[in-house]
């Protein structure tokens, strides 16, 4: 039913590629925003200080991280589901 | 265009089958986003001692999701329960 000739396939492909590119940006300002959030708290100096700049690192690693490790459990959960409805 | 089947396989325009791919594409990656934002809050200690995921948080992420889908089909089972009843359909 769903099944995209090829022509099709490529003009969706184009869309994916547009979406890809909004989401990467949508994370990037995502992630500023959070480990802005959770690390930034003093305001005595208008430079990051050493903490903070180790807290950012960390917190944008463990993001990233995070945010793979969901990926891989929701295309367990994804497949998974799937599978329960073809049945 | 066919009407009921008739003059063989329905004909859909392309237009209307991306727009179809478009739109799951959407709903599968607004849920993705959901789910990392949920479980980043319920899971991720602000401390931020490590970039690692420690095991507590990878433990934690792994029924996070599973349960974020769980509750997603609780949920539209619900739905269609209360739809069938009528539930909705004599609002006062």
């Amino acid at each position: 039913m769903d099944q995209l000739n090829q022509r099709e396939q490529q003009e969706f492909q184009k869309l994916v590629e547009q979406k890809q590119m909004k989401d990467f940006m949508r994370l990037y300002s995502n992630l500023v925003e959070r480990c802005f959030s959770d690390c930034v708290n003093d305001f005595t100096s208008s430079k990051l200080t050493s903490k903070e700049e180790s807290c950012i690192l960390k917190c944008s690693e463990k993001f990233l991280k995070h945010s793979e490790r969901v990926g891989q459990r929701f295309q367990e959960q994804n497949a998974a589901m799937t599978q329960q409805m073809r049945r | 265009m066919s009407f009921l089947g008739l003059g063989g396989a329905p004909q859909v325009s392309s237009e209307a089958k991306i727009q179809a791919a478009e739109a799951e594409l959407d709903l599968v990656t607004d849920m993705f986003n959901r789910l990392v934002d949920n479980c980043h809050q319920k899971c991720i200690t602000k401390g931020y001692s490590e970039g690692d995921l420690n095991k507590n948080e990878s433990l934690c992420i792994d029924r996070c999701v599973a349960k974020y889908f769980e509750v997603n089909v609780k949920v539209g089972e619900n739905m269609q329960k209360l739809g069938s009843s009528g539930a909705f359909a004599g609002r006062p």
